[in-house]
């Protein structure tokens, strides 16, 4: 091919800057495809590594066990619900059996009203706790001392706040050794545990944690509990769960062939559950996307043909002086995918932008990738090049002299 | 001096509706290379069909077209472009540069097409610019020069390639008479240089500075006369 790109692409900015509000018309609907497609692909994006993180952070080799496990149908939630409590004595027998395999801690809890002097907090969670909690949950602890075995044991009325817990009622005081009420019962501060931030815009420091026995006294109830066991060899994490599961229906006198009456929860399972949603925006997004971008194109289309009837003469003219078809056909193409191109580019920088924004002012967070960008500029070309060649085609038709004759 | 173009029995006809018009009916000429031709007639003689036909833009219905030895009347499109691209210089009537390029790129055109490198058709260009006087307003567009400018500028296009023949249609149709003279003077000396040059007008004043003159009428040749020497043309004036 004689012409080269420098040239094409020279007359196509020409032609895009002497049409300057034609052509950002013209590219509105490329714009808006390749911004939709890189501001929700970064956002889930960063979802997903945000998700995934904090999951694993949480320990991929931790597991729950409690009545209902994981599960969204709400009429085998309400059948769940009605299987026997899981009691700490069956956390302890679990326990026992895993032996040095595995951590094990049991947890149950109450929302209530915290206080200390004239400060109050509402609805914060109350932990009741026994077993290896510290060692399931990576709990750290910032001043004092954590829960020991011996608080547990004897059910001791002794407290370890959650930072935004102890931030709030001891703003600028020491808490240890101080008396906080929650409900109606008097906790002696012995502890306060470290910040670990916050999942998806909520706090994961606004708690008192108790020991389980001292829960009791409080609630009027016996709580059913939910079991963590974390692994002591990753590796080992599913003989792990077999295990747990087989001990549970022993001690729970579930019959052979009888599904369990308890629920096991991984972060798996979370994580899966997240991808199926972020698939299902995922395609409504890439649906949206796709319409802008057909209507974009045809878009970009009719404005071609406009312009290769706009200059049908300059089209003549390059012929008489010796443009072959391919010459011709190549220059209107080149303009056609410069045209989407730079809608793609704009569109990518808006998305970015948008990502960004969103991801400043919510806790949502982005993930700029390179896979986005190129995605949006490649699709914009293939806009540029499909919607592009009817309109060459014809510009590369025209007869010389009807081009030149043309007013 | 060979032969630049032969025609013979050269039919073209156009259908218009259910009629067939028959521009061209039966031209034979033929032209030596370094001649400096003038075809006249009024509107409607074939002038323009002859004219397309000679500078490639157009193929005939029936008869022969031979441009320095080759047959072109039965080649495809993009032989065409070849053949206009390497031995066709157009100037025309509304000078047709690009309105968005200046005048060294509308120069660049025809390299352009050729392959020419780069730099190579920038020299050829800039070369070709200031052989039309025109050193000066390389970077002007063209609604920054006079129509006379223009003129010349389209005049240093088709020479940049180095054609055999200038073809010129109603050169200084658009011009004052001044500069059209100013035109028709650098067609001289271009011809003077060897280049062979067919113009085709219907203006007298035009025709009078060829050394030959084609009339046709209802597509036929109605007259061919080789008319007196430039220099007792303008001697006469």
């Amino acid at each position: 091919m004689a012409i080269d790109f420098q040239e094409s692409t020279g007359i196509a900015f020409q032609a895009l800057r002497a049409n300057k509000l034609r052509s950002l018309l013209t590219l509105l609907g490329t714009i808006i495809g390749v911004t939709a497609v890189i501001a929700v692909i970064s956002l889930v994006q960063g979802m997903n590594h945000y998700v995934s993180d904090r999951l694993l952070a949480q320990g991929s080799n931790v597991f729950w066990v409690d009545k209902i496990g994981f599960e969204m149908d709400n009429d085998k939630i309400r059948e769940a619900l009605k299987r026997p409590d899981l009691t700490v004595v069956e956390a302890e027998a679990v326990r026992d059996a895993l032996g040095r395999k595995a951590y094990v801690k049991a947890e149950a809890g109450d929302n209530e009203e915290v206080k200390y002097l004239q400060k109050k907090m509402h609805r914060i969670q109350i932990k009741g706790v026994a077993g290896d909690f510290q060692l399931v949950d990576d709990q750290e602890i910032e001043i004092g001392r954590p829960l020991a075995d011996v608080d547990v044991q004897r059910r001791r009325s002794v407290a370890v706040l959650g930072s935004e817990v102890a931030d709030e009622l001891f703003p600028g005081i020491d808490p240890l050794g101080r008396s906080i009420q929650a409900g109606n019962r008097r906790f002696q501060v012995v502890g306060v545990a470290k910040r670990k931030g916050s999942f998806f815009g909520e706090s994961q420091d606004r708690y008192v944690q108790i020991p389980y026995g001292a829960l009791l006294k409080l609630v009027s109830y016996t709580p059913s509990v939910s079991i963590g066991v974390k692994s002591a060899d990753a590796g080992k994490f599913e003989q792990v769960m077999d295990e747990t599961r087989a001990i549970l229906r022993v001690v729970r006198h579930v019959r052979p062939g009888q599904p369990d009456n308890f629920g096991i929860t991984t972060p798996e399972a979370f994580l899966g559950l997240w991808r199926n949603f972020t698939a299902t925006a995922f395609i409504v997004v890439i649906g949206v996307a796709a319409i802008s971008l057909l209507v974009g194109g045809i878009v970009i289309m009719n404005t071609m043909l406009v312009s290769v009837t706009e200059r049908t003469r300059e089209i003549g003219v390059r012929k008489a002086l010796g443009a072959r078809r391919g010459d011709i056909m190549l220059q209107f193409l080149v303009e056609a995918v410069v045209l989407s191109l730079v809608g793609g580019a704009i569109g990518v920088a808006l998305g970015i932008s948008i990502a960004l924004l969103v991801g400043a002012v919510s806790p949502l967070p982005a993930a700029v990738s390179g896979v986005a960008v190129g995605l949006g500029v490649g699709m914009s070309a293939l806009v540029g090049v499909f919607f592009g060649v009817y309109p060459a085609a014809r510009a590369a038709k025209l007869d010389p002299v009807d081009a030149l004759r043309y007013e | 001096m060979g032969v630049l173009l032969d025609i013979e029995d050269l039919h073209r006809v156009y259908h218009v509706g259910t009629e067939d018009v028959h521009a061209l009916a039966g031209v034979s000429l033929r032209i030596q290379e370094g001649e400096y031709v003038a075809i006249m007639g009024p509107s409607g003689s074939g002038k323009s069909t002859i004219m397309n036909i000679i500078g490639c833009l157009d193929t005939p219905t029936s008869g022969r077209y031979r441009l320095k030895d080759r047959e072109v009347s039965s080649l495809g499109d993009d032989e065409l472009a070849r053949v206009r691209n390497e031995e066709i210089g157009f100037v025309f009537q509304t000078f047709n540069l690009l309105a968005r390029a200046d005048a060294l790129h509308n120069v660049e055109l025809p390299l352009i097409y050729a392959g020419v490198p780069p730099a190579e058709r920038r020299r050829r260009a800039e070369e070709a610019l200031a052989s039309v006087g025109l050193a000066d307003r390389m970077k002007h567009k063209p609604n920054e020069l006079s129509g006379g400018q223009r003129q010349r500028v389209a005049v240093a296009r088709a020479l940049v390639n180095r054609p055999s023949l200038l073809l010129a249609d109603e050169p200084t149709g658009n011009l004052d008479t001044r500069t059209g003279d100013e035109i028709m003077a650098l067609f001289g000396t271009i011809n003077a240089a060897g280049k062979s040059v067919i113009v085709v007008t219907h203006e007298e004043d035009v025709a009078a500075r060829s050394r030959r003159i084609v009339r046709l009428r209802d597509g036929k040749i109605e007259s061919d006369l080789v008319t007196e020497s430039r220099a007792a043309v303008a001697g006469a004036r």
